[in-house]
This record gives C-alpha cells, sequence and structure tokens, in this order.
C-alpha cells in the first residue's frame, strides 16, 4: 500500500509537463495534420474532407513555393556563412591579446536583442534611397550610386542573409570557443614534439575536435533557420515580390489572415516534415564524419 | 621566443580592432542619433550630433506606453520562466530516480515532439486559444510559453542523472516523502542547470515576437518587442525618437547580459558539450 502511495507521488510529477506538451504541442499537430486534410473555413463547423488537394495546391501556388525555396536558401547559406566565420572567429577569440575579452563582448552582442530590433536597425544602414547610411558611406568613400539593398530581389535575399549572419556567429563562435578550450595543451605539445607545424596541427588536432561542436552548432543553425520569421519580415515584409517570403509567414497568412486553415495546416505538415528529416539526416550524416576525422 | 609571441598579440589587436568597429557599428548608429534632432539625423545620419539633446527620451516616454508594455514583457517573462523551469526539473525527477515502465514512455513521448516547431502548430493553437478565450490574456500568453519545458526537461534529465542516487534514498530512510525530496533535496541541487535554463528561456521569451503578435491585440497587453513592431508605423518620419525607443528597449536585456555574463557563456558550454 505504501509503495502504491509512493509510485502514485513519483508520477504525479510528470503530470504538469505531459498536460501542457500534450495540449499545446501534441494535440495541435494531430489537429493541423487533419485539417489539412479538409476544407475547413474557421467559421463554421461544416467542412469536408478533401483528400490530399490541400498537398497539390501547395506546389502550384507561387508564394507557397517561393517561400519554400527561399527559406531553404537562407537556412543554408546562414549556416555555411556562419561556420566559416565562427571557427576562425572562435581561434583568434582563443588567443591571448590585449583587446581580447573587450572583442568577446562585442561579436557577443547581436546575438543578445531580438530579431525584430535587429532588423530595424539595419533597415535604417539599408535604406535604398540616397539617404540610407550604407548608400551615403558607399557614396563618400567610392562614388558608387545608391544600391537598392533591400528591393532587388538578389541583393534582397543576401542582405536578410547577412544581417543574419551578423546577428548569430558571435553566439556561436563562443560555442566553438567552448570546445577549443576543453583540448588539452598536451596535445598541442605532443604534435609539435612530432614536427607538426601550425597548419597541420590545426588539421590534425583542432579540426577533429572541433567537429562535435560543429554538430551542435550546424544543427542548432539549421533547425532555427527554417523558423526564420523576424529578420525577412522586419526588413522585406518578404519582397520584392515573394523573393524573401520565409515559410513562417506564409502559414500566418493563409492561415490567420486569409482562413484558408487546410492549405496552410497542409503547409505546416511539410514544414513538420522538412525541420523532421533535415535534422535527422545532418545529425548522422555528422557523427559519421565525426568518426572520419 | 617571448618576443615573438609579444609581437602576435599587437598584431591581432591591430586586425580584430578594425573589425570590430565594424560589427559594433549598428549599435553606435542608433545610440549617437538618439541624441539628434530629426533634422540633424537626417543631414548628419554617421557623425556625432551638432548639438546632444535628450528631448528624444522625454519625449518617447510621453508618447508611448513604455513602462506597461516593460511591465508586461517583465510579467509574461518571470511567470513563464518560473513555471517552465519548475515544470521541467518536476518532470526529470521520476524519470531520472524512480525509472520504470511508465517514465520510460513519458520520456519517449516527449523526445518525439521535441523537433515540432511552433509554426507547425500555429493554426491550430490559434484556435484552440480563440476556444479557451486565451487571446489577448498575458496570462494565455504565459500558458503558451510553458511549452519550453520540454526543452528544460531534457536539460534537467542530463544534470540529474549526475546527482548520486544515495542522496534520494538516504533520505527515503530517513523518512522523507517523495515529495520532501524533490523539494528539499533535488531541486536545490539544481541550481547551476536551472541558471543554464532561466538563462536561455528568458532571452527567449522577452525577445519572442511571433507569439504576441499572434495572440495579444490591443495595445495595453503590448510587449516591448510588440510595441516596437507597432511603433515602426506611427515613427517612420520621425526615425530618432524610434531609435530612442529602440534603445530604451534593449538596455534590460543588455543589463541581463552584462550580470549573467559568466553564467550565459557557462551555459552555452554545458549545453553544447552535453548536446
Amino acid at each position: 500500500m505504501n509503495k502504491l502511495k509512493q509510485q502514485l507521488q513519483f508520477q504525479s510529477f510528470l503530470l504538469p509537463i505531459l498536460v501542457v506538451y500534450t495540449l499545446f504541442t501534441i494535440y495541435p499537430l494531430l489537429q493541423s495534420l487533419f485539417l489539412s486534410f479538409t476544407n475547413f473555413g474557421g467559421y463554421s463547423n461544416i467542412y469536408d474532407f478533401v483528400g490530399f488537394k490541400n498537398y497539390e495546391r501547395l506546389f502550384v501556388d507561387d508564394a507557397i513555393r517561393a517561400s519554400i525555396s527561399y527559406t531553404l536558401l537562407f537556412t543554408f547559406g546562414k549556416a555555411l556563412l556562419v561556420t566559416v566565420l565562427a571557427i576562425p572567429l572562435a581561434i583568434i577569440l582563443d588567443q591571448n591579446f590585449v583587446t581580447r575579452n573587450l572583442h568577446r563582448a562585442i561579436f557577443f552582442f547581436p546575438s543578445i536583442p531580438s530579431g525584430l530590433l535587429i532588423a530595424y536597425i539595419w533597415g535604417f544602414i539599408l535604406a535604398p534611397i540616397g539617404s540610407g547610411v550604407l548608400n551615403k558611406i558607399l557614396n563618400q568613400l567610392f562614388n558608387v550610386g545608391a544600391q537598392p539593398w533591400l528591393s532587388d530581389p538578389l541583393l534582397a535575399k543576401l542582405s536578410t542573409i547577412f544581417v543574419a549572419t551578423w546577428a548569430i556567429t558571435g553566439w556561436h563562435a563562443v560555442l566553438y570557443l567552448a570546445f577549443l578550450q576543453s583540448i588539452p595543451k598536451d596535445y598541442y605539445e605532443a604534435a609539435s614534439i612530432d614536427g607538426a607545424n601550425r597548419l597541420q596541427q590545426f588539421r590534425y588536432v583542432t579540426l577533429p575536435l572541433l567537429a562535435p561542436a560543429m554538430t551542435v552548432s550546424v544543427m542548432l543553425l539549421l533547425t532555427g533557420g527554417l523558423k526564420v520569421f523576424e529578420i525577412p519580415f522586419a526588413l522585406t515584409k518578404g519582397g520584392p515580390g515573394f523573393e524573401t517570403l520565409t515559410v513562417t509567414q506564409v502559414i500566418v497568412q493563409k492561415g490567420i489572415t486569409e482562413a484558408q486553415y487546410g492549405l496552410a495546416s497542409a503547409m505546416s505538415v511539410v514544414f513538420f516534415l522538412i525541420v523532421l528529416v533535415i535534422a535527422i539526416f545532418q545529425v548522422t550524416m555528422m557523427q559519421r564524419r565525426e568518426q572520419d576525422l | 621566443m617571448t618576443t615573438t609571441s609579444h609581437k602576435r598579440k599587437w598584431i591581432l589587436d591591430l586586425v580584430m580592432l578594425p573589425i570590430g568597429l565594424v560589427v559594433f557599428f549598428p549599435f553606435y548608429l542608433i545610440i549617437i542619433n538618439t541624441f539628434k534632432t530629426m533634422q540633424d539625423a537626417t543631414r548628419n545620419p554617421i557623425g556625432l550630433p551638432k548639438e546632444w539633446i535628450l528631448t528624444n527620451y522625454v519625449q518617447v516616454f510621453e508618447e508611448t506606453a513604455l513602462l506597461r508594455s516593460f511591465g508586461n514583457s517583465l510579467t509574461i517573462t518571470i511567470f513563464s520562466v518560473a513555471l517552465v523551469v519548475l515544470i521541467g526539473a518536476m518532470g526529470a525527477y521520476p524519470v531520472v530516480f524512480n525509472a520504470n515502465r511508465i517514465t520510460k514512455f513519458a520520456m519517449l513521448y516527449l523526445l518525439a515532439g521535441f523537433m515540432i516547431p511552433f509554426q507547425a502548430t500555429l493554426i491550430p493553437l490559434f484556435q484552440l486559444m480563440t476556444g479557451l478565450n486565451l487571446i489577448d490574456r498575458l496570462y494565455g500568453l504565459i500558458a503558451l510559453y510553458l511549452n519550453g519545458s520540454v526543452f528544460v526537461f531534457f536539460l534537467m534529465m542530463g544534470y540529474m542523472r549526475t546527482i548520486p542516487r544515495e542522496l534520494s534514498e538516504a533520505a527515503v530512510i530517513d523518512g522523507c516523502s517523495v515529495w520532501g525530496i524533490f523539494w528539499r533535496i533535488i531541486f536545490p541541487l539544481l541550481k547551476p542547470i536551472s541558471t543554464t535554463a532561466i538563462i536561455f528561456q528568458t532571452m527567449w521569451i522577452w525577445n519572442d515576437f511571433l507569439a504576441p503578435m499572434l495572440f495579444l491585440n490591443s495595445s495595453s497587453n503590448s510587449t516591448l518587442v510588440l510595441q516596437i513592431y507597432r511603433a515602426k508605423g506611427e515613427f517612420t518620419v520621425h526615425w530618432p525618437m524610434f531609435m530612442t525607443l529602440t534603445v530604451i528597449t534593449l538596455l534590460p536585456i543588455f543589463l541581463f547580459f552584462i550580470f549573467m555574463q559568466k553564467h550565459i557563456v557557462k551555459g552555452i558550454a554545458a549545453g553544447a558539450v552535453k548536446g
């Protein structure tokens, strides 16, 4: 009897998390799946099952197609840029120089504010008209004419990716730095006794030991990148046209503003599958690579 | 040898300073423009103010419900973070200290949904919140943020496994109840990992824009970030004022960073090394 009471007490600790998680994550996800096969309009309870019609519409809707391709471009572009910049940055910030702590703080700073604020600040810098700060600087230094940083299809894509990279590179450098600092100094001494030069030490000591950090960092970059919303939304509103439209913005627009529940739900389900596939693929790939290095 | 390494230090300083300045430039830009008049800022956005003024700061407090939004952000963040840490820690307790078939199933159930993005559940969530009458309620948003407890649960589970089991077993022998062991022995021991969880959750909830935008409609319930979004429309013509609002909004989270700096860096490291 006492045992049973103890067991019940123990299990009761699980209750809050299971309730919250079921109510706010699992139930809505199943509901998304269900709605994606209906033509539910949001206001009446009358709906019909339409099979895969909503999924078929995903592939012909211009806004949705554009949003998927931009979100993928943004995610991989940002992940690549951040990784390429964060690793050397971490190595530099690991060296012993006078302004080291100042630089650690400066590079970390941009990761602190909300993405919305970051985007608005950069909005002033990248303003397309001649009064935009970047255009002004370029004009004074190199006598270049005003560039449409946020309204040209290609430049808008590059600008949003650049701003996101600026915001998060320092954060990932700190992550790599934590791993660098856990590498015992003996490894380098042993390598230099064996005659390895600095480049070889980097290739054969530092890089393999950074591989697990890379798995974590890239995973965070990919899952976070796919969920991108604030930065393109605040910088370009998804434009010009659909050029920088994100999946999240489309779900909000179609599902909530336009009340196209079925279509937006199908989009949600596809989005979840994309996140899942990329995450699983990335983690297995990188863990295999960690062993090769 | 010492001279070359000494020299290398200075080279790094010289190389990094211009790069650091460029990275910091956007912050310089918004701060400097809060002290300019509209005309001064338009003519000369980059340089120092012709005449330093503080009227933008006074005016922002007069024209926007800044303190109210600050209070809303604070309320939402404090309650959500406290509850999320508590619920996550509570959930991990039986999974680690009383492992059996039920707790194993619960853990797998939570793991299965770890990758579900908020966006994929957004439309049913909107209906659910409407149905439960949680739209435009601060406590509605707090309830929604409780989702974060799944992330905390996994952090806590990893950390709890390092706590010796003898500790709780000894307490049982001493006649301590299951509840008593958790509150008096286990929970206080979780302080380091709770700090990490609090930092991550605070940064994300304080900065979140999507959920407040969708679920808080009235301006009296606005969070700080939402206030910025709404002010962007009002202040399009007067951007020194908008920048002042931005700087004031940035201040609390930067202070948080400065006070928690050591823990933040440690938290990123701990999270990463475990992951």
